[in-house]
């Protein structure tokens, strides 16, 4: 195999500077000399940064005389790290990436809330990149967590390593985060996945494992954090416009409507800066027909992002995100020969919904090795049913973070912070409760010789839910990371982790498709620990092996369950559960680096131990192919994605016969095929992307009474000005 | 032909995963007949069910969910005879089986509720008229059991299972 060869020219010399002002300026390109964009650029002390224009060109201003240590990477190339010295005056500097056979060097910031290498780490993670949600045309960040190893989806809702099962409207165990600040409903604490403008992410960071020890309740089972694009420097517009079309169901006794069922969206976004002002702003349109009966939605998703350097010293970014949904109500099917349609009493039903997050980070540096950032946030949700029982809620949640960051050594980099959040609910569903957290957290990583990162982490959280009693938990964190060679680095981790419960789990009184919950104010957190050893293996630079083996305990399991005095369902701390199991990933470039294979396979033994059966919804293998072969400006790839049947499921609501032939599930093979062809190159600024889903229509349920997504095809184009 | 076996062998692979999930045969197992009303429906009924118990209602507790393996659709106010059949009338559908209690009963509350004290039977199945106990209903497999006829006699109710 050929061997790269390794360029990095530094070309530093002098430029105009403003007195007191100084400013890293430069251009980031590859080995054949084409301009990078999107490259990330930041200083390491200071965590400050920007990222390169169309032209690949970067500017960090308002610098102070000093030595800077410079980070420069990008998904596909390899990091470059190196010092750069302000001296009397502006710095440019250019640098060319080396191309990297194997994406091992992804940068990753969720796992300690600063940017490291994902080889650094002592957890599993992995990252996606926009331009893979893009290229299969996904409107919603839910679909591409389908595609990422050792995750598993169930309806909605997200399940890391098998953390969760499901229970619609009642919470997650995995936190989701918009640049580092939570984002969970604060009612029903559940992630909004169609909240969340895919056009505007520059990747998606997935942490693998309880992360409590920094991010507190609900993190008990990984992050998954949305590292939305930074602004551009040059004014930037961006148009995508996406047609799809399902396909007939397998069945005809399936067929319900006469006409196509079609799916679109338009998306337009603009990005500059203005002086010291950058401004990014985007607006969606998103409309699905659904192959499902009541399974419709018309999507209006808004999005606006501020970036203000005020002085030399401080920076703050705001966010605004919205979200205005009016979608159908499809909870189960009617039966397995009117799988696409809901019971006689569910037609017709509608849920409409409005939800704005305002966002702020503010950015604060002391001195060279010590800076502070500050995280607010205000969310609001409101919903409203209609359907037989109306329900409907307003949420205030207020949120607030701040993080210490002090560069002790070379070696040694603490971080500390509080942290608080509160929450009042005006709803017909979960009466009027309000919830209040406090945080208070502490990390150090360091860094020795041999070489090896330890990670030291302690947090403590109290939580008040309405009138249960207070609750406090303490969860503490150990992590190694150890380059044993040139090809082996391996990785562990120990965690302790806690997840209050929500309101909606606590409070929660309704009924809806015949099922009724009852609320259970005696509802205790749930606590788990967590353990993990791996070994990433890099026997040749075009192959990358990462092997891990885990073990999860959880105590006091919160799981939806029937009471059967009465019937009725409600949440109860009735699990304790043991999660084992090993994922292996695989990832090889062959032909010269235009085939790239991953291969990834989950094994997952989880358990109820009282009951000694699996629990529910969780799949004891799963596994994902992917392929991606690239000629000239076409790359055609293929997903393949298996699943084994799921043991355990929702037997109690079968039983009630509030689900006709409920039982009916099936392992899940699922066949993508799609094609990019970028015009770029022959000068027009175009992109296509055309998908064919579930090619084979292979019929399958994650959740019970409800097919899975039958087969689509899907054209999208996008325009880059 | 190396080459093409990884093709060859993905295929045969893909085609044998089969359909996934297909529609189940139409279920012919159930039960049919009519309710008859006699005399004046009661005011602020808000719903009224034929429903199926699998044991018998000895106390309170039996009147459960679990025990519940059928509910017809609402029968409108005001009829004086509804015809069903369990297979195009149920909210709670019902499989084969032996089931020791057949009654239609109303509810006053606004909201659907499974307590038994908000439940009052107006009219129980008899088996060969025999009134002085509840009858059986014996489902068997694929088999539409016809006649399982109610009288609901507003004006002398049934005796009412424990709880009430």
């Amino acid at each position: 195999m050929k061997l790269k060869i390794f360029f990095l020219l530094i070309i530093i010399y002098s430029a105009f500077t403003i007195a007191q002002q100084h400013n890293i300026t430069g251009s980031v390109s590859d080995s054949s000399g084409n301009k990078l964009s999107n490259a990330n650029v930041i200083i390491v002390e200071m965590d400050k940064g920007a990222s390169t224009n169309e032209e690949g060109y970067f500017e960090i201003r308002n610098l102070q005389k000093g030595v800077f240590k410079l980070k420069i990477s990008m998904v596909g190339y390899k990091t470059e790290v190196f010092d750069v010295e302000i001296a009397e005056q502006s710095v440019h500097v250019d640098v060319i990436l080396e191309k990297e056979a194997v994406e091992t060097e992804q940068v990753i910031i969720t796992a300690n809330k600063y940017e490291q290498d994902v080889s650094e780490l002592p957890v599993s993670a992995a990252v996606i990149s926009t331009e893979k949600l893009l290229r299969k045309n996904f409107t919603n960040l839910e679909d591409a967590m389908r595609y990422v190893p050792g995750v598993s989806m169930t309806s909605y809702q997200i399940s890391i390593r098998g953390s969760s099962g499901y229970s619609r409207g009642a919470g997650t165990r995995v936190l989701l985060a918009y640049d580092g600040i939570p984002f969970y409903t604060g009612d029903t604490g559940e992630i909004i996945w169609e909240s969340i403008p895919v056009t505007q992410l520059e990747r998606v960071e997935v942490i693998k494992g309880a992360s409590s020890s920094l991010y507190g309740s609900a993190a008990i089972g990984g992050v998954v954090n949305v590292v939305t694009k930074k602004v551009s420097d040059t004014p930037t517009t961006y148009f995508r416009s996406l047609v799809g079309i399902w396909d007939e169901p397998h069945y005809s006794e399936w067929k319900w409507a006469d006409n196509l069922r079609l799916f679109n969206s338009l998306t337009l976004s603009h990005s500059r800066k203005i002086g010291d002002l950058g401004i990014a702003a985007a607006f969606s349109r998103i409309e699905d027909m659904s192959y499902k009966q009541s399974g419709f939605y018309h999507r209006y998703i808004g999005y606006l992002k501020a970036e203000y350097d005020f002085t030399e010293s401080s920076s703050a970014i705001l966010f605004f995100n919205s979200l205005n949904q009016k979608s159908g109500n499809f909870i189960y099917w009617k039966d397995s020969r009117n799988a696409l349609i809901p019971p006689d009493q569910d037609q017709g039903q509608t849920v409409t919904t409005n939800r704005q997050m305002l966002g702020m980070i503010f950015k604060q540096i002391i001195n060279r090795n010590f800076f502070i950032n500050f995280r607010g946030s205000y969310y609001r949700s409101d919903w409203q049913d209609q359907t037989e029982s109306a329900n409907s809620a307003i949420t205030h949640l207020i949120r607030g973070e701040v993080q210490f960051n002090n560069l002790l050594s070379d070696k040694i980099f603490l971080i500390s912070g509080i942290e608080s959040s509160l929450s009042s609910v005006t709803s017909d569903i979960f009466g009027n409760p309000t919830s209040f957290g406090f945080g208070t957290y502490v990390q150090s990583e360091f860094k020795f010789n041999f070489p090896l990162i330890a990670t030291l982490g302690l947090r403590y959280d109290i939580t008040k839910i309405d009138t249960l009693e207070l609750e406090s938990a303490i969860s503490p964190k150990l992590g190694l990371n150890y380059k044993i060679n040139e090809k082996f680095i391996m990785r562990s981790s120990l965690a302790f982790g806690f997840r209050a419960p929500t309101l909606a789990e606590t409070f929660t009184s309704t009924t809806a498709s015949g099922i009724t919950i009852k609320p259970n104010p005696k509802l205790k957190p749930e606590n788990n620990f967590t353990f993990e050893v791996g070994l990433l293996y890099k026997p040749f630079s075009e192959l990358n092996l990462d092997v891990s083996v885990f073990q999860n305990e959880f105590y006091d399991f919160i799981e939806p369950g029937v009471d059967r005095t009465d019937g009725l369902i409600f949440f109860d701390n009735v699990v304790r559960a043991r999660i084992q199991g090993a994922e292996v990933n695989l990832l090889t470039k062959l032909f010269d680096e235009k085939l790239i294979v991953s291969v990834s396979h989950t094994y997952l033994w989880s358990r109820d131990i009282e009951k000694k059966k699996s629990l529910k919804y969780r799949p004891r293998n799963f596994s994902l192919i992917s392929a991606d072969y690239l000629l000239r400006n076409l790359l055609i790839g293929t997903d393949f994605k298996f699943w084994s049947k799921v043991e355990e499921i929702d037997f109690d609501l079968i039983d009630l016969g509030l689900v006709p032939d409920g039982e009916n599930r099936v392992a899940v093979y699922v066949l993508d095929l799609r094609a990019s062809y970028n015009l770029v190159a022959a000068g027009l600024p175009l992109r296509i992307n055309l998908n064919a889903n579930n090619v084979l229509n292979y019929n399958y349920v994650e959740l019970i009474g409800n097919l899975a997504p039958i087969r689509n095809f899907s054209l999208s184009l996008e325009l880059f000005l | 032909m190396k080459s093409l076996l990884p093709i060859i062998l993905l295929s045969v692979f893909l085609f044998s995963c089969g359909e996934g999930i297909a529609p189940e045969p139409i279920k012919q197992t159930g039960f049919s007949g009519s309710v008859t009303f006699v005399g004046d429906w009661p005011l602020g009924v808000t719903r009224t069910h034929i429903v199926v118990f699998k044991d018998p209602l000895l106390t309170a507790g039996d009147f459960n969910a679990f025990n519940l393996k059928f509910v017809s659709v609402e029968i409108p106010y005001g009829s004086t005879v509804f015809n069903y059949n369990s297979a195009d009338t149920a909210v709670v559908p019902i499989g084969e089986g032996e089931f020791s209690y057949v009654a239609v009963a109303q509810q006053k509350t606004l909201n659907v509720s499974l307590n038994r004290k908000d439940w009052f039977v107006v009219g129980v199945y008899y088996a060969g008229g025999d009134t002085t106990k509840p009858g059986k209903l014996t489902i068997p497999q694929n088999t539409l059991v016809r006649g399982i006829n109610i009288n609901c006699d507003f004006n002398n109710p049934p005796i009412q299972p424990p709880g009430g």
